[in-house]
């Protein structure tokens, strides 16, 4: 069998391939693992039962962020607000539940109707009871995402 | 009712018919009533069409008795919506994909004939595929009636008003996308087929057929890979207009979808122009050509069955088994069994001609070139494939969830992009100037191309954003500057319009020069479409600006004007206007007439109706209020309420719902029925009772005028829409200007009298429209004139054969 000059084209571009395929694959930032998922600096959890109890426990309230691996405007919240260290002093005040709107579960999609999340990026700040304190739909610059959470805050205290 | 299922199941009998008559006629090489089968595929077509134009009729008359109609529109959506709303579900697009397939296969039986043996076997798999959908179709109609919505109500139960079409739909973009993506699918059908049953006959030791057939097969790609771009291209400019966040192309997983088939397809089209019968691309040609459809099963299975959710998923569940059983046959047919055959059967010495040897085996010739870019153009497709299959995979193997997001995308496709755009080049100038001269040209360019990647001019200028914690291959490409895309497209540029220019004037055939031209046009377009889209994605700039008293600053002549920050704009609010759709509800859409209760009689007895009516005499007793409507024998009884409670007067339109008791109060003879209910839910039609409340779309609008460099650029609305009865879904209505050299984007966030608005500076945005346009008239142009296969030579006498290579090179 002869080597053509096609055959190392084709051989060359298949272990290119390859290669990419492992790569990428091994490159790929975590997003979540057991229990938490990753956006910026900031820790979220998943299991939705044990953030609410948690938030319960500490009586704090509780942010719920839905969001996807595609939407731009998460990748902007992660370069923006996620990482900014006065926000993430602000998010302490918080119990962190991250919903990705892709998650196919009951659960997740019960939460997903509850709070009307049909696109990220949304946030939405309720009392471990469930009940609403600030809603915030798609992105909101660093500011202003400060301004909500505080407001939230002050929603929280009052009641 | 019935009527729509029966056109269908009648539409699936004559297909299969014609399937069976096809196929046996092929397999035992008779010829027994093949008569039958035109007139068959014309019928089965022709029910098809039938059926899409009912269901469409039952949309424009909103005949809510069928449940999908029901749930795709509502009575205050505008005829034009409802016909969108044909497709807007996973039946009804099955439906058009089915009957558009039958069109296809029905124009091609009717030009090419069955008198060819191997034609049976290739409308045979094409009208397996149209009987397969139909089947698909029998099992989940787009007929059922709204029982099957309702099982706990009456028969003859017909709802008053649908549920709505999904809010992003409702978009002209939108209502023309999904017809010409469907078109282009049902095309994509006969290269599919002429492709499987060349492996089916070579694998059964006939002679194969695409070598006849190649000139049928490059028009069947030529015109689908026409539609599909244009399909692309109507869903990125939906995107950029409706949804507001993504821009033209997000990355979204069904994006990647459709954008695997067109790669595919590109890579295709240029492994079929390297085709030279039973020697070059004997095997690959047609393996690809047949596997393109199986990759539009796989993309269409993860829009529809809910693999994947995403900004798409506007129709989910059910279809998706048939779907993914549909994927499970078409790779087979198109991917295994074109593997199988290269593995098992394809002869060792493939008998090359000695000019084609000696072209292979040096290692730069035009046939290795193409090759290549079949290759690259292959490989770009590998990493959008990748990219939606490995996230999959990883969880499912190893549970930890993996960002794929569109760095990923973007940092492995553009050193693609850069090597395609090289390797074209390099084509191009070969052809011209010859292997030296062109070896020199490329080692000049693809330094330059290294040497700009070095040179970022600021931070905006690197590809993205990329930090310590990714990736060492991320962090290398994502620091490269977007200089370096501007070497390979000169390179390009230069070299296509030089290879024109040495090639087009002065050659006497005419046809030729006009396919030239359109090759030219389409290399030239992507080339520059590369360069906008890498720019326009860098160099958007966004700036914001909160309005407080909005309301209040549209009311005044003459307003402030007001700077917004860190960018060159200044926007005044001229208008401020808040509406909601149905403007004025109807009542006759909201609830039953008087008359309309007393005909239906008995048959609605303690169901709960709403009514309406003018109140002619109203009594309040100890434990209700009672309303006597039109004089009639219909009345509304409101439990445990005051008069002044209900706040209704004689004369005054009353609407509400509530429980239809016939014979409730025997005191009161000139009573025959009552609507029983409580003081919630009766009202003045003029402001009706929450729960017959009509109001579908509370919208916002901002009438804006935007400077810049204190010049009036802008004029017009941006706002918002929430959809009330759809999870209070809310849509952004954007403003966009349109410039030469930029687009300002306006989108404004309405929140009680404050308006958040984001400005952004989109560079770019007109080339790359032209450059589109021209990739997309470039290749009208080939499909029409190219002298070997075009459309132009079949016009005079249509069923000729064509197989003429052409001489001069493509």
């Amino acid at each position: 069998m002869s080597i053509s000059p096609r055959k190392v084209f084709t051989i060359t571009i298949f272990i290119t391939a390859i290669g990419i395929g492992y790569y990428s694959m091994n490159a790929a930032p975590v997003l979540s693992d057991d229990s938490h998922t990753y956006h910026g600096d900031t820790e979220w959890r998943t299991d939705i039962d044990d953030a609410q109890q948690l938030a319960a426990e500490q009586e704090k309230p509780l942010l719920i962020y839905f969001w996807t691996t595609w939407c731009t405007y998460c990748e902007d919240y992660n370069a923006n607000a996620y990482s900014d260290p006065a926000v993430l002093e602000q998010l302490d005040e918080f119990v962190l539940l991250a919903v990705n709107l892709e998650d196919n579960s009951q659960q997740a999609g019960a939460l997903q109707q509850q709070y009307s999340a049909n696109y990220p990026p949304q946030h939405v700040a309720v009392t471990p009871d469930g009940e609403v304190l600030v809603e915030i739909n798609g992105y909101a610059e660093t500011d202003a995402f400060q301004g909500y959470l505080d407001e939230a805050l002050e929603e929280w205290e009052r009641q | 009712m019935m009527g729509g299922t029966l056109l269908i199941g009648a539409a699936l009998l004559s297909g299969l018919t014609a399937t069976v008559l096809l196929v046996t006629n092929y397999l035992r090489r008779e010829e027994r009533y093949l008569n039958a089968v035109t007139p068959l595929i014309g019928t089965t077509a022709g029910l098809l069409s039938l059926a899409l134009a009912y269901l469409t009729y039952q949309f424009v008359t909103t005949d809510y008795a069928n449940a999908y109609v029901w749930n795709n529109t509502a009575n205050y959506i505008s005829i034009f919506y409802r016909i969108t709303g044909v497709y807007a579900g996973n039946q009804g697009s099955i439906l058009l994909w089915a009957a558009l397939t039958a069109v296809v296969a029905f124009w091609a039986v009717v030009v090419r004939g069955l008198e060819r043996r191997e034609t049976r076997l290739v409308q045979g798999i094409t009208m397996g595929v149209v009987t397969y959908f139909t089947a698909m179709l029998v099992l989940d109609s787009p007929f059922k009636p709204i029982s099957a919505a309702f099982p706990e109500m009456d028969p003859g139960f017909v709802p008053i008003d649908g549920t709505g079409l999904n809010p992003l739909l409702i978009d002209p973009y939108m209502a023309i996308h999904p017809p010409i993506m469907f078109i282009a699918y049902a095309l994509l059908t006969m290269p599919f087929a002429i492709a499987v049953a060349h492996f089916i006959s070579t694998v059964r030791g006939e002679n194969g057929l695409f070598e006849e057939w190649i000139g049928s097969v490059t028009r069947w790609l030529r015109i689908a890979w026409l539609f599909l771009t244009a399909a692309i291209v109507l869903g990125s400019l939906w995107s950029y207009r409706v949804l507001g966040w993504g821009g033209i192309w997000a990355w979204d997983p069904v994006e990647v979808a459709v954008l695997i088939p067109w790669l595919f397809l590109t890579a295709t089209l240029h492994a079929v122009m390297n085709y030279r019968s039973r020697s070059t691309y004997a095997t690959l040609a047609p393996a690809m050509t047949g596997a393109t459809l199986a990759l539009i099963v796989y993309a269409t299975a993860i829009v529809r069955s809910g693999v994947f959710r995403s900004v798409h998923s506007f129709a989910d569940g059910g279809i998706g088994a048939a779907l993914l059983v549909l994927l499970a046959i078409t790779s087979i047919l198109g991917i295994g069994l074109p593997l199988g055959y290269w593995l098992l059967r394809e002869p060792e010495t493939a008998s090359e001609t000695a000019a084609d040897t000696s072209q292979s085996q040096q290692w730069i010739s035009r046939v290795n070139l193409k090759h290549l870019a079949v290759l690259s153009i292959g490989l770009l497709g590998f990493i959008s494939v990748w990219g939606l299959t490995f996230p999959v995979l990883n969880t499912s193997v190893t549970g930890v969830e993996v960002e794929v997001s569109g760095q990923y995308y973007n940092l492995w496709s553009y050193p693609i992009v850069l090597g395609v755009l090289l390797i074209l080049g390099f084509y191009m100038d070969y052809d011209v100037e010859g292997r030296r001269r062109a070896l020199i040209s490329l080692g000049i360019f693809s330094l330059s191309t290294v040497l700009a990647a070095l040179i970022a001019p600021s931070e905006t200028w690197t590809l993205s954003n990329v930090d310590g914690s990714d990736a060492l291959l991320y962090r290398l490409v994502g620091n490269a500057s977007a200089l370096s895309i501007l070497p390979p497209a000169a390179y390009v540029c230069l070299t296509v319009i030089k290879r024109t220019l040495e090639f087009v004037p002065g050659n006497p055939n005419r046809n030729y020069q006009l396919k030239q031209v359109g090759i030219t046009m389409i290399h030239v377009a992507f080339a520059l479409f590369v360069v906008t889209v890498t720019f326009s994605y860098l160099f958007t700039a966004q700036s914001s600006l909160v309005v407080a008293d909005a309301d209040r600053e549209a009311t005044i002549e003459g307003s402030t004007v007001h700077e917004v920050p860190d960018s060159n704009y200044a926007v005044q609010v001229s208008d401020y206007r808040s509406y909601q759709r149905p403007e004025e509800p109807n009542v006759e859409n909201m609830a039953l007439s008087s008359e309309q209760i007393a005909s239906r009689g008995q048959e609605i007895h303690e169901t709960r109706q709403p009514v309406y009516g003018t109140a002619t005499q109203i009594n309040t007793g100890p434990n209700a209020t009672v309303i006597q409507l039109d004089n009639s024998g219909i009345w509304i009884g409101a439990m445990n309420a005051s008069q002044t409670e209900l706040g209704i007067e004689r004369g005054d339109q009353v609407v509400g719902v509530g429980t239809v008791m016939w014979d409730f109060l025997p005191d009161m003879p000139q009573s025959d029925g009552v609507v029983v209910t409580e003081a919630a839910n009766v009202g003045p039609v003029s402001n009706p009772p929450a729960a017959l409340d009509q109001t579908r779309v509370e919208g916002t609008a901002v009438g804006l005028t935007v400077y810049q460099n204190g010049e009036q650029i802008a004029r017009g609305n941006a706002g918002q829409e929430q959809y009330r009865q759809q999870g209070g879904m809310e849509v952004r209505d954007v403003l966009v200007d349109r410039g030469l050299t930029h687009d300002t984007y306006v989108i404004a966030a309405v929140d009680d009298g404050t308006v958040s608005l984001t400005v952004k500076q989109i560079p770019l945005m007109t080339v790359m429209r032209l450059s589109v346009g021209a990739l997309l008239l470039g290749m009208l142009l080939v499909l029409v004139f190219d002298p070997a296969h075009g459309l132009a030579r079949l016009w005079p006498q249509v069923t000729r054969q064509q197989t003429t290579a052409e001489t001069t090179s493509d």
